[in-house]
Protein backbone atom coordinates (compact mmCIF):
# COMPACT_ATOMS: atom_id res chain seq x y z
CA UNK A 1 0.00 0.00 0.00
CA UNK A 2 1.34 3.31 -1.02
CA UNK A 3 -0.05 7.11 0.26
CA UNK A 4 -1.95 7.77 -2.59
CA UNK A 5 -5.27 9.64 -1.43
CA UNK A 6 -6.35 12.31 -4.25
CA UNK A 7 -5.26 15.45 -4.78
CA UNK A 8 -5.04 16.69 -1.00
CA UNK A 9 -3.03 13.71 0.05
CA UNK A 10 -3.02 11.49 2.93
CA UNK A 11 -5.53 12.08 5.41
CA UNK A 12 -4.78 12.04 9.12
CA UNK A 13 -8.05 9.45 9.84
CA UNK A 14 -9.00 8.17 13.64
CA UNK A 15 -11.11 5.45 14.02
CA UNK A 16 -12.26 4.89 17.85
CA UNK A 17 -12.96 1.11 18.76
CA UNK A 18 -11.03 -0.08 15.33
CA UNK A 19 -9.00 -3.22 16.75
CA UNK A 20 -12.20 -5.67 15.78
CA UNK A 21 -15.29 -6.20 14.19
CA UNK A 22 -16.71 -3.00 12.18
CA UNK A 23 -14.01 -0.55 13.60
CA UNK A 24 -11.68 -3.05 11.94
CA UNK A 25 -13.12 -2.49 8.81
CA UNK A 26 -13.44 0.62 8.61
CA UNK A 27 -9.34 0.85 9.95
CA UNK A 28 -9.03 -1.65 7.00
CA UNK A 29 -10.57 0.86 4.44
CA UNK A 30 -8.94 4.08 5.00
CA UNK A 31 -5.40 2.19 5.39
CA UNK A 32 -6.35 0.88 1.72
CA UNK A 33 -7.55 4.37 0.67
CA UNK A 34 -3.82 5.58 1.51
CA UNK A 35 -4.49 7.33 4.48
CA UNK A 36 -2.57 7.72 7.73
CA UNK A 37 -4.75 5.85 10.38
CA UNK A 38 -4.93 6.06 14.53
CA UNK A 39 -6.89 3.77 16.41
CA UNK A 40 -7.30 2.77 20.06
CA UNK A 41 -8.92 0.14 21.59
CA UNK A 42 -8.36 -1.00 25.66
CA UNK A 43 -6.40 -4.24 24.22
CA UNK A 44 -4.18 -5.31 20.90
CA UNK A 45 -5.48 -7.56 18.27
CA UNK A 46 -4.33 -9.66 15.60
CA UNK A 47 -5.50 -6.97 13.37
CA UNK A 48 -3.44 -4.17 15.01
CA UNK A 49 -0.38 -6.10 15.22
CA UNK A 50 -0.37 -6.76 11.38
CA UNK A 51 -0.97 -3.34 10.70
CA UNK A 52 1.93 -2.24 12.64
CA UNK A 53 4.00 -4.75 10.44
CA UNK A 54 2.20 -4.01 7.06
CA UNK A 55 2.04 0.33 7.50
CA UNK A 56 4.40 1.27 10.35
CA UNK A 57 4.34 4.98 8.90
CA UNK A 58 0.52 5.01 8.68
CA UNK A 59 -0.82 2.69 11.42
CA UNK A 60 -0.93 4.07 15.00
CA UNK A 61 -2.46 2.11 17.72
CA UNK A 62 -2.92 3.70 21.25
CA UNK A 63 -4.24 1.31 24.26
CA UNK A 64 -7.35 2.97 25.77
CA UNK A 65 -10.32 3.13 27.21
CA UNK A 66 -12.47 5.84 25.75
CA UNK A 67 -14.94 6.05 29.01
CA UNK A 68 -12.05 7.43 30.77
CA UNK A 69 -11.57 11.36 29.47
CA UNK A 70 -7.68 11.07 30.42
CA UNK A 71 -7.34 7.95 28.01
CA UNK A 72 -9.12 10.39 25.38
CA UNK A 73 -6.49 12.85 26.20
CA UNK A 74 -3.28 10.40 25.65
CA UNK A 75 -4.93 9.37 22.65
CA UNK A 76 -5.39 12.62 20.68
CA UNK A 77 -2.29 13.89 22.18
CA UNK A 78 -0.68 10.85 20.31
CA UNK A 79 -1.96 11.42 17.10
CA UNK A 80 -1.30 14.98 16.94
CA UNK A 81 2.06 14.70 17.82
CA UNK A 82 2.92 12.14 15.12
CA UNK A 83 0.46 13.59 12.62
CA UNK A 84 0.06 17.05 13.65
CA UNK A 85 -3.58 17.48 13.03
CA UNK A 86 -6.25 15.21 12.56
CA UNK A 87 -8.72 15.49 9.47
CA UNK A 88 -11.45 12.89 9.80
CA UNK A 89 -12.89 11.36 13.19
CA UNK A 90 -14.97 8.23 13.01
CA UNK A 91 -16.69 7.79 16.69
CA UNK A 92 -17.05 4.08 16.15
CA UNK A 93 -16.24 2.43 19.87
CA UNK A 94 -19.08 1.16 21.65
CA UNK A 95 -20.54 -1.52 23.66
CA UNK A 96 -23.34 -3.58 24.17
CA UNK A 97 -25.27 -5.06 27.32
CA UNK A 98 -28.22 -6.95 26.55
CA UNK A 99 -31.10 -7.53 29.01
CA UNK A 100 -34.34 -6.12 30.15
CA UNK A 101 -33.79 -2.90 31.65
CA UNK A 102 -35.87 -3.48 35.17
CA UNK A 103 -33.07 -6.19 35.56
CA UNK A 104 -29.95 -4.13 34.45
CA UNK A 105 -27.46 -3.34 36.88
CA UNK A 106 -26.38 -0.17 37.60
CA UNK A 107 -22.84 -1.11 36.53
CA UNK A 108 -23.84 -2.64 32.95
CA UNK A 109 -25.63 0.73 32.62
CA UNK A 110 -22.49 3.17 33.07
CA UNK A 111 -20.57 1.14 31.20
CA UNK A 112 -22.60 1.52 28.14
CA UNK A 113 -23.36 4.92 28.65
CA UNK A 114 -19.95 6.39 30.00
CA UNK A 115 -17.93 4.50 26.54
CA UNK A 116 -21.19 5.05 24.24
CA UNK A 117 -22.32 8.48 25.12
CA UNK A 118 -19.57 10.03 27.17
CA UNK A 119 -16.58 8.64 25.41
CA UNK A 120 -18.20 10.28 22.16
CA UNK A 121 -18.48 13.02 23.70
CA UNK A 122 -15.07 13.22 25.33
CA UNK A 123 -13.06 12.40 21.77
CA UNK A 124 -15.57 14.71 19.65
CA UNK A 125 -14.74 17.90 22.04
CA UNK A 126 -10.85 16.94 21.84
CA UNK A 127 -10.84 16.65 17.91
CA UNK A 128 -13.53 18.95 17.46
CA UNK A 129 -11.18 22.18 18.64
CA UNK A 130 -7.99 20.48 16.46
CA UNK A 131 -10.41 20.81 13.98
CA UNK A 132 -11.58 24.66 14.89
CA UNK A 133 -8.03 25.13 14.72
CA UNK A 134 -7.73 24.40 11.19
CA UNK A 135 -11.24 25.18 10.21
CA UNK A 136 -11.80 21.52 8.16
CA UNK A 137 -12.56 18.35 9.07
CA UNK A 138 -15.10 15.77 9.33
CA UNK A 139 -16.71 13.53 12.17
CA UNK A 140 -18.87 10.62 12.05
CA UNK A 141 -21.02 8.94 14.58
CA UNK A 142 -21.56 5.37 14.11
CA UNK A 143 -25.00 5.17 15.82
CA UNK A 144 -27.70 2.03 15.29
CA UNK A 145 -30.91 1.50 13.74
CA UNK A 146 -32.13 0.51 17.30
CA UNK A 147 -31.66 4.12 18.39
CA UNK A 148 -34.35 4.97 15.74
CA UNK A 149 -36.50 1.16 15.96
CA UNK A 150 -35.94 -0.06 19.78
CA UNK A 151 -35.03 -3.18 20.50
CA UNK A 152 -36.16 -5.70 23.26
CA UNK A 153 -33.29 -5.84 25.59
CA UNK A 154 -31.22 -2.67 24.24
CA UNK A 155 -32.38 0.05 26.02
CA UNK A 156 -29.18 1.35 27.47
CA UNK A 157 -27.59 0.59 24.43
CA UNK A 158 -30.71 2.59 22.20
CA UNK A 159 -30.79 5.39 24.44
CA UNK A 160 -26.87 6.47 24.01
CA UNK A 161 -27.17 5.54 19.87
CA UNK A 162 -30.50 8.11 19.95
CA UNK A 163 -28.27 10.29 21.86
CA UNK A 164 -25.50 10.47 19.37
CA UNK A 165 -28.27 11.37 16.60
CA UNK A 166 -28.60 14.27 18.65
CA UNK A 167 -25.59 15.11 19.08
CA UNK A 168 -24.65 14.53 15.60
CA UNK A 169 -27.67 16.81 14.10
CA UNK A 170 -26.29 19.25 16.96
CA UNK A 171 -22.39 19.49 16.25
CA UNK A 172 -23.26 19.70 12.36
CA UNK A 173 -25.33 22.93 13.47
CA UNK A 174 -22.33 24.11 15.97
CA UNK A 175 -19.35 23.50 13.27
CA UNK A 176 -21.41 23.85 10.05
CA UNK A 177 -20.01 27.60 9.48
CA UNK A 178 -15.94 26.46 10.15
CA UNK A 179 -16.44 23.76 7.45
CA UNK A 180 -16.32 20.48 9.28
CA UNK A 181 -19.18 17.88 8.48
CA UNK A 182 -20.85 15.68 10.77
CA UNK A 183 -22.58 13.12 9.98
CA UNK A 184 -23.84 9.55 11.91
CA UNK A 185 -24.49 5.64 9.88
CA UNK A 186 -26.96 4.06 11.60
CA UNK A 187 -26.01 0.40 10.56
CA UNK A 188 -28.80 -2.15 10.26
CA UNK A 189 -27.38 -5.86 12.03
CA UNK A 190 -24.16 -6.49 11.46
CA UNK A 191 -22.28 -10.28 11.33
CA UNK A 192 -19.57 -9.18 14.07
CA UNK A 193 -19.06 -9.57 17.73
CA UNK A 194 -22.22 -6.99 18.25
CA UNK A 195 -24.58 -9.40 16.89
CA UNK A 196 -23.50 -11.75 19.37
CA UNK A 197 -26.26 -11.41 21.58
CA UNK A 198 -28.71 -12.50 18.91
CA UNK A 199 -29.44 -16.11 18.44
CA UNK A 200 -29.02 -17.81 14.91
CA UNK A 201 -32.55 -17.78 15.02
CA UNK A 202 -32.83 -13.91 15.44
CA UNK A 203 -30.23 -13.15 12.58
CA UNK A 204 -31.95 -15.41 10.21
CA UNK A 205 -35.46 -13.78 11.27
CA UNK A 206 -33.62 -10.30 10.56
CA UNK A 207 -32.28 -11.50 7.09
CA UNK A 208 -35.51 -12.76 5.70
CA UNK A 209 -37.23 -9.32 6.73
CA UNK A 210 -33.93 -7.58 4.76
CA UNK A 211 -35.00 -6.43 1.02
CA UNK A 212 -31.17 -6.78 0.65
CA UNK A 213 -31.33 -10.41 1.61
CA UNK A 214 -28.26 -10.64 4.11
CA UNK A 215 -26.39 -9.10 7.39
CA UNK A 216 -24.17 -6.09 7.01
CA UNK A 217 -20.74 -6.45 6.48
CA UNK A 218 -17.94 -3.78 7.97
CA UNK A 219 -17.12 -3.33 3.98
CA UNK A 220 -20.52 -2.09 3.59
CA UNK A 221 -19.91 0.51 6.70
CA UNK A 222 -16.82 1.68 5.83
CA UNK A 223 -18.03 2.84 1.95
CA UNK A 224 -20.38 5.13 3.33
CA UNK A 225 -17.43 6.34 6.14
CA UNK A 226 -15.50 7.02 2.96
CA UNK A 227 -18.23 8.84 1.01
CA UNK A 228 -19.01 10.97 4.29
CA UNK A 229 -15.57 11.84 5.09
CA UNK A 230 -14.84 12.51 1.00
CA UNK A 231 -13.27 16.22 1.28
CA UNK A 232 -15.66 17.25 -1.72
CA UNK A 233 -18.74 16.09 0.06
CA UNK A 234 -19.03 19.28 2.20
CA UNK A 235 -22.40 20.17 1.70
CA UNK A 236 -24.29 16.92 3.30
CA UNK A 237 -23.83 17.51 6.86
CA UNK A 238 -26.32 16.73 9.99
CA UNK A 239 -27.56 13.42 8.51
CA UNK A 240 -28.30 10.36 9.79
CA UNK A 241 -27.70 7.46 7.43
CA UNK A 242 -29.35 4.08 7.65
CA UNK A 243 -27.32 1.55 6.01
CA UNK A 244 -29.69 -1.89 7.15
CA UNK A 245 -30.41 -2.88 4.12
CA UNK A 246 -33.74 -1.47 3.52
CA UNK A 247 -34.87 -3.40 6.88
CA UNK A 248 -36.52 -0.22 8.63
CA UNK A 249 -36.93 1.62 5.09
CA UNK B 1 6.91 30.64 24.49
CA UNK B 2 7.17 34.63 24.00
CA UNK B 3 4.81 36.97 25.22
CA UNK B 4 5.31 38.14 21.60
CA UNK B 5 4.41 34.76 19.62
CA UNK B 6 1.33 34.42 21.82
CA UNK B 7 0.21 38.23 21.04
CA UNK B 8 0.89 37.26 17.24
CA UNK B 9 -1.46 34.10 17.40
CA UNK B 10 -4.20 36.24 18.59
CA UNK B 11 -3.73 39.27 16.54
CA UNK B 12 -3.25 36.51 13.59
CA UNK B 13 -6.74 35.27 14.63
CA UNK B 14 -8.74 38.29 14.81
CA UNK B 15 -7.08 39.18 11.66
CA UNK B 16 -8.43 36.27 9.78
CA UNK B 17 -12.13 36.45 11.14
CA UNK B 18 -12.09 39.96 10.52
CA UNK B 19 -12.38 41.14 14.10
CA UNK B 20 -9.47 43.79 14.62
CA UNK B 21 -10.09 46.73 15.59
CA UNK B 22 -7.90 49.71 14.54
CA UNK B 23 -7.52 50.46 18.09
CA UNK B 24 -6.94 47.45 19.76
CA UNK B 25 -4.95 46.93 22.93
CA UNK B 26 -4.11 44.49 24.95
CA UNK B 27 -6.27 45.52 27.70
CA UNK B 28 -9.33 45.67 25.35
CA UNK B 29 -12.33 43.34 26.38
CA UNK B 30 -12.56 40.52 23.71
CA UNK B 31 -15.98 39.95 23.93
CA UNK B 32 -19.72 41.75 24.28
CA UNK B 33 -18.46 45.04 24.95
CA UNK B 34 -14.90 45.15 22.50
CA UNK B 35 -13.50 42.90 19.95
CA UNK B 36 -16.73 41.04 19.74
CA UNK B 37 -15.52 37.44 19.63
CA UNK B 38 -18.98 35.18 19.70
CA UNK B 39 -18.68 31.41 21.66
CA UNK B 40 -17.60 29.77 18.65
CA UNK B 41 -14.80 32.16 17.73
CA UNK B 42 -13.63 31.98 21.44
CA UNK B 43 -13.47 27.99 21.34
CA UNK B 44 -11.43 28.49 18.09
CA UNK B 45 -9.01 30.94 19.49
CA UNK B 46 -8.99 28.68 22.88
CA UNK B 47 -8.08 25.49 19.81
CA UNK B 48 -5.40 27.78 18.65
CA UNK B 49 -3.75 29.08 21.66
CA UNK B 50 -2.95 25.28 22.37
CA UNK B 51 -1.96 24.07 19.30
CA UNK B 52 0.65 26.84 19.11
CA UNK B 53 1.51 26.85 22.57
CA UNK B 54 0.70 23.48 24.15
CA UNK B 55 -1.87 24.90 26.57
CA UNK B 56 -4.59 27.80 26.93
CA UNK B 57 -5.99 29.42 29.24
CA UNK B 58 -9.92 28.88 28.36
CA UNK B 59 -9.03 24.61 28.52
CA UNK B 60 -7.74 25.33 32.25
CA UNK B 61 -10.45 26.90 33.89
CA UNK B 62 -10.41 30.48 33.03
CA UNK B 63 -11.96 32.89 31.05
CA UNK B 64 -9.62 35.78 30.30
CA UNK B 65 -11.21 38.70 29.08
CA UNK B 66 -8.49 40.51 27.31
CA UNK B 67 -5.00 40.13 25.96
CA UNK B 68 -3.52 41.21 28.61
CA UNK B 69 -4.98 38.50 31.00
CA UNK B 70 -4.05 35.78 28.01
CA UNK B 71 -0.26 36.73 28.65
CA UNK B 72 -0.35 36.39 32.01
CA UNK B 73 -2.13 32.98 32.33
CA UNK B 74 1.22 31.64 29.89
CA UNK B 75 3.76 34.32 31.90
CA UNK B 76 2.17 32.47 35.45
CA UNK B 77 2.78 28.95 33.67
CA UNK B 78 6.34 29.88 33.25
CA UNK B 79 7.08 30.74 36.72
CA UNK B 80 5.97 28.12 37.76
Amino acid sequence: MSEQHTETGPRVVIVTGGSRGLGAGIVRSYLDSGDLVATCARSRTAEVDGWESEAPDRFLFVPADLSKVEDCEVFVKAVVERWGRVDVLINNAGVARDGILGLFSDEDIDTVVDLNLKGTIYMTRLVGRRMLARRSGSIVNISSIVGRSGYRGLAVYSATKAAMDGMTRAMARELGTRGITVNAIAPGYLRTEMSHGLDEDQLQQIVRRTPAGRLGEPDDIARVCQFLTDPAGSYLTGQVLVVDGGLTG
Amino acid sequence: MTAAAIEKTVVDFLTRTKKLPTDFHVEMNLYADGVGLDSLETAELSALLEDEHGEDPYSSGTMPQTLAEILAFYAAGAQA
